[in-house]
């Protein structure tokens, strides 16, 4: 087994809304990815995901506070350290982040060599100007972008363009883990592939160890990760390898997310038709037992009394679920046979 | 610095072409309505006035300054023409003094008064706004309210608060006029210290009204950039936020440039009628004494002035933002 | 539609300024039924009366007296009636004789009395006393001896045939009568303008009519808005150009100088408050053509417009069904900004003597503009101007509010 980069253990964090209400966007995670591993992480909108990216950070700010839980990077526990020793220190240099909207992400008045340097000197002001532009140029020409990129506002920039500039400045630092929240989402097919391409490429010169993928589109996840991980409501509902995921979900709600894709010939349309009735639920204050349940066309009345903790079944395999294994894969079968 | 240049000459094409629009609705839209102006307003004006060989005098001398008896449009030659040598005709109701004459003194007072408490106060409410998306809490909680209350009263009604308390009650400031009424205009120490006094309550409403609408639109703009994307992403690579505190300000300023290029127009009219209440010898209090007294000439010229400074400050100020936004260089560079 | 509206409901800053925008159109339709008068009748003879009751005082003769022993009765009698004036005087007097500034209390009738009293001497005489001066003091003396004195004071009536003048009855310091007995009391809570007439009956008028040309001016302004960003967004291309370069236009040249110009060369007879509200309308709708059109421009190529073009749908359907309700919630809240402008407007252009014609409805900027001439403001005349400043920040006020309410449903990004 390789060596674990980045091990998380219970984290959990809130969001206090201005009516000092708690939002628990994130309830209780936990997560390990070894070296030159991938993990992608799927659900639906608002479960949580960005949150999640933003709470591995360790770095709080209103409205987004931490609880409980531990994140540790190669080796160090970030969760007790002081937030600017974690800005100086972790923040970019072992962790790095890149947002959902990558296209909004530069500061539209500056340029980027200028964000560049203040990134650096944000970390070694002992650095000279000139260095970092060497450095810079060097890396940003490593990955395929010209350094002429380097003196334009992000205005002049095309989309793609822009995606790639801020994956290359996450990058700057040689960080251990790099955290992509939907980087492709907003892209044209061939930047999409152009921006997966580079991702894939800095795990392989070694400028990144460990990589987390955020998407809500699957099939983009199986080709990019190693293993998936499926968030509803602000818990993981269920862990394992990319393709055990997608070809042999054990969750309903995963299955129910990846039943679309098993049927591709027909077509678009049916993912929308296939999609989950219902809504999550308000976060605010969730259902006490089973968060799917209401959802869930399996559920009985036994799923809603108590939470329901992850059971890992082995092989790196966990799924949130009261019932066996062996039988939901008995319900899914014969719910496959009436449908054929 | 060519993308700047091309931005410049949009700009000045833009401002000459308003301009010259601006002009020929001044000089039209008078004379759409029903009936010869001149002609309509002489004859209101004489049924109260004995010299009738005055107002026929002026009539007449008006008739052939401004050709009225000829074709529009060669009419509008005339006119154009006669503004270009700053010949307005005489002023109808302060004859024999010439339009141009009221003007000339009028048009100081008004931009000593409104340009430099315009600037006051969008600065001062751009700073409060900023203070107040970045500290929030109570100071937040206590300026907004007083800036949404602020914005709410009409220009003229902070004018007669602030003199009503100042002036009538606490008797500290002039209620009314540019300087003491026993003062002949002069560099005396004594003129000027009437002249600042009397400058205090007109000033102070107009900078009061400002503060409270560009408080509230820098607050908002303020919360909008600390909560984006950019914010968010500085701050995981490790940015400083006194850094990205002048980051989000310097962005915020922008649209509120902007804003102020678009707004000066319904600015000037909160300060021309602050003018009229605190009978301040600027254009606004010109505007009333020419509808009082009926005086055609007067009217139009003080609008065509007051236009002109608004398309100026509007093309000024369309400059500096030039300067302080690198987008448009960017921008109109290729 | 429904749900949109429980939102809106919901929003705490909405519901506040519908509520008090609610409450100014009920006193204004209300009211007149209570007061049925005629809002511009002058009913005081000479100018800014004080608000107050109004008791007739022939009325008051005639009705049945009672007597009320007050021991503070002429104390208070005496406090009211003695001007700031003469207080002064008496403090100037009282320093004269050499009492020391420090013990005297102008406000403090009794103990102020009692010095006079003690110290009042016709005969003395003050350095730098005039003798117009001395005879003041003397009348003052003698009408403060009055004021005090318990004798009755009768009433008498002339007859018709000798001209004499024959006692009807007397009236004594302690006589009181009960005011609902009096058939003839007014209520003045805003008392009179400069022309005599009542504020508050006047105030309610006015504030209707300007609602009423806030209103008229702002579906106009709004109308026309709409209707041109509309083209102007949907139909692009050249149109587009043109309609743009005089909307453009129309923001930098400033509108209120429009409405100078168009106002004033409407003459005075023409200018009714509709006419008025026309013009601030046409000459305000630029904001929201601009506005509409960056909405219809962003919503053109949305997937069910394109999607309703495919289908061969006509284009008012398109746009009464797939652009519309889109950008109801912009037009709503452009709305309500233009009428609360337009309201703003006709108030700056009245103080500028541009307003209505003055002889059969007010509005706000009228009374303000009459205010400001017969220098309520400076004459202390509070009642004359605060109430209208105070009715056009409400209107403006609970405007605003809704407004910032409808953007926070609206616009989530700036609900923080
Ligand atoms: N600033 C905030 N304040 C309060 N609640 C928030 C805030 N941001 C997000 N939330 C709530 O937290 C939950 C998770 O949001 P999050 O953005 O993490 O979802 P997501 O899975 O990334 O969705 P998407 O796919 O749309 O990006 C949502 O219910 C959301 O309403
Ligand atoms: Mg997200």
């Amino acid at each position: 087994m390789n060596r674990v980069i980045l091990d998380v253990r219970g984290l959990t964090t809130k969001y206090i809304t201005r009516y000092r209400e708690n939002v628990y966007a994130v309830d209780g995670v936990s997560l390990q990815i070894e070296e030159g591993k991938s993990l992608g992480i799927a659900g639906e909108s608002g479960c949580g995901k960005s949150t999640l990216a933003l709470s591995l950070m360790g770095y709080y700010f209103p409205p987004l506070h931490y609880t409980s839980g531990e994140i540790i990077i190669d080796g160090i526990n970030i969760s007790k350290m002081k937030p600017d020793d974690v800005r100086k220190s972790i923040l970019g240099r072992e962790i790095a982040y890149i947002p959902q909207s990558a296209m909004n992400a530069l500061n539209p008045t500056q340029r980027i060599i200028n964000f560049v340097e203040d990134v650096v000197q944000a970390h070694d002001s002992s650095v000279s100007k000139k260095a970092i532009y060497e450095k810079a140029k060097e890396l940003f020409e490593s990955l395929g972008l010209p350094a002429e990129v380097l003196h334009k506002y992000p205005v002049e920039l095309s989309g793609g363009m822009k995606q790639r500039t801020v994956i290359a400045i996450s990058v700057l630092l040689l960080p251990q883990v790099l955290i992509a929240d939907e980087p492709s989402s907003a892209l044209d097919v061939t930047s999409q592939k152009m921006v997966i391409k580079m991702l894939r490429n800095l795990m392989e010169i070694g400028y990144i160890k460990a990589m987390i993928f955020i998407t809500h589109e699957l099939p983009l996840l199986y080709n990019v990760t190693d293993d998936i991980m499926v968030m509803y409501a602000g818990q993981i509902v269920e862990k394992a390898s990319a393709h055990d995921a997608v070809f042999d979900p054990l969750h309903p709600y995963s299955k129910g997310l990846m039943g679309s894709i098993i049927v591709p010939e027909e077509g678009l349309r049916s993912t929308k038709l296939t999609a989950i009735p219902g809504v999550p639920p308000n976060l605010k204050n969730p259902p006490s037992g089973c968060r799917f349940a209401e959802r869930c066309k399996y559920a009985k009345p036994e799923c809603t009394v108590t939470a329901i903790p992850l059971r890992e079944i082995g092989n790196g395999r966990a799924y949130r679920c009261i019932f066996p294994e062996d039988e939901l894969r008995r319900m899914y079968a014969k719910e496959a046979a009436q449908h054929a | 610095m060519k993308g700047y240049r091309n931005y410049f000459l949009t700009k000045l094409l833009w401002f000459l072409v308003t301009l010259v629009v601006a002009f020929i609705l001044n000089f039209t839209l008078p004379r759409l309505m029903p009936g010869d102006p001149v002609a309509a307003i002489v004859a209101r004006m004489a049924q109260g006035m004995s010299n009738t060989t005055g107002v026929q005098a002026i009539y007449e001398q008006y008739t052939e300054l401004f050709g009225t008896n000829r074709p529009i449009v060669e009419q509008f030659f005339i006119y154009m023409r006669n503004v270009f040598r700053g010949d307005f005709g005489f002023s109808f109701s302060q004859y024999p003094r010439t339009v141009a004459d009221v003007l000339r003194t009028s048009i100081g007072w008004t931009i000593a008064l409104q340009f430099p408490a315009i600037v006051v106060g969008w600065s001062i409410g751009n700073w409060l706004g900023a203070l107040a998306a970045y500290r929030k809490g109570t100071f937040d909680k206590i300026l907004m309210p007083a800036s949404i209350f602020a914005s709410s009263l009409p220009a003229f009604g902070m004018a007669i608060i602030l003199l009503v308390i100042f002036a009538v009650s606490l008797k500290w400031l002039p209620t009314s006029g540019g300087y003491g009424y026993d003062l002949i205009p002069n560099f005396s120490w004594r003129f000027m210290w009437s002249v600042i006094t009397h400058y205090q309550l007109p000033f102070w409403s107009i900078v009061l009204i400002t503060i409270g609408g560009q408080a509230i639109g820098m607050r908002a703009m303020a919360i909008y950039e600390l909560n984006s994307d950019y914010v968010k992403y500085s701050r995981f690579m490790g940015i400083k936020d006194g850094k990205i505190v002048r980051y989000v300000f310097r962005n915020a300023m922008l649209p509120q440039i902007t804003g102020l290029a678009l707004a000066i127009g319904t600015m000037l009219f909160g300060a021309v009628v602050a003018e009229v209440i605190f009978s301040y010898p600027g254009l606004g209090s010109t505007i009333l004494t020419a509808v009082l007294g009926q005086d055609y000439p007067l009217v139009s010229a003080t609008t065509l002035i007051i236009t002109i400074m608004a398309l100026l400050a509007n093309f000024i100020i369309e400059i500096i933002y030039g300067i302080l936004d690198p987008r448009i260089k960017a921008a109109q560079a290729d | 539609m429904k749900h949109t509206l429980r939102q809106v409901f919901e929003s705490g800053k909405f519901v506040s300024g519908f509520a008090i925008f609610v409450a100014i159109l009920l006193v204004v339709t209300i009211y007149p039924l209570l007061v049925p008068e005629p809002p511009l009748r002058i009913i005081g003879q000479g100018t800014f009366f004080e608000p107050g009751i109004y008791v007739n005082v022939y009325d008051s003769i005639s009705a049945p007296h009672f007597t009320l022993n007050l021991d503070e009765a002429a104390e208070r009698r005496i406090a009211g009636r003695l001007a700031d004036r003469d207080r002064g005087a008496i403090l100037t007097w009282l320093v004269g004789v050499g009492i020391p500034e420090s013990e005297i209390d102008i406000a403090n009738t009794e103990q102020l009395l009692d010095q006079w009293f003690s110290n009042f001497d016709p005969t003395v005489r003050i350095p730098g006393m005039t003798n117009a001066d001395r005879n003041y003091y003397i009348r003052l003396n003698s009408s403060i001896q009055g004021l005090l004195s318990t004798e009755d004071v009768i009433i008498a009536h002339a007859n018709e045939e000798t001209a004499s003048l024959e006692a009807a009855g007397t009236i004594r310091p302690s006589a009181y009568v009960n005011v609902g007995q009096i058939p003839n009391v007014r209520i003045l809570p805003l008392g009179t303008d400069n022309f005599g007439r009542d504020v508050l009956t006047e105030l309610v008028k006015a504030t209707a009519v300007s609602l009423k040309i806030g209103f008229v001016a702002g579906i106009i302004a709004t109308t026309i808005g709409l209707i041109l960003g509309l083209v102007s967004g949907y139909v692009g291309g050249f149109v587009d150009d043109v309609l743009m370069f005089i909307t453009n236009m129309f923001i930098v040249i400033p509108s209120f100088v429009l409405l100078i110009l168009i106002s004033f060369s409407i003459s005075q007879e023409q200018r009714g408050a509709v006419t008025i509200a026309v013009v601030i309308g046409f000459t305000s709708w630029v904001w929201t053509a601009r506005a509409v059109r960056s909405q219809v421009i962003s919503l053109r190529n949305r997937d069910h417009v394109n999607l309703s073009k495919l289908s061969g749908h006509s284009i008012a359907h398109i746009i009464f069904r797939d652009i519309l309700p889109y950008i109801a919630s912009y037009v709503v809240m452009a709305l309500i900004l233009q009428i609360s402008s337009a309201i703003l407007a006709e108030a700056g252009l009245s103080i500028l003597g541009l307003g209505p014609k003055t002889t059969e409805v007010p509005t706000l900027g009228l009374m303000m503009n009459w205010a400001m001439i017969y220098q309520a403001h400076i004459l202390g005349k509070w009642w004359a101007y605060l109430p209208v400043i105070i009715v056009i920040a409400l209107i403006a006020f609970s405007m605003n509010l809704m407004n910032t309410g409808l953007d926070q449903v609206f616009n989530p990004a700036l609900r923080e």
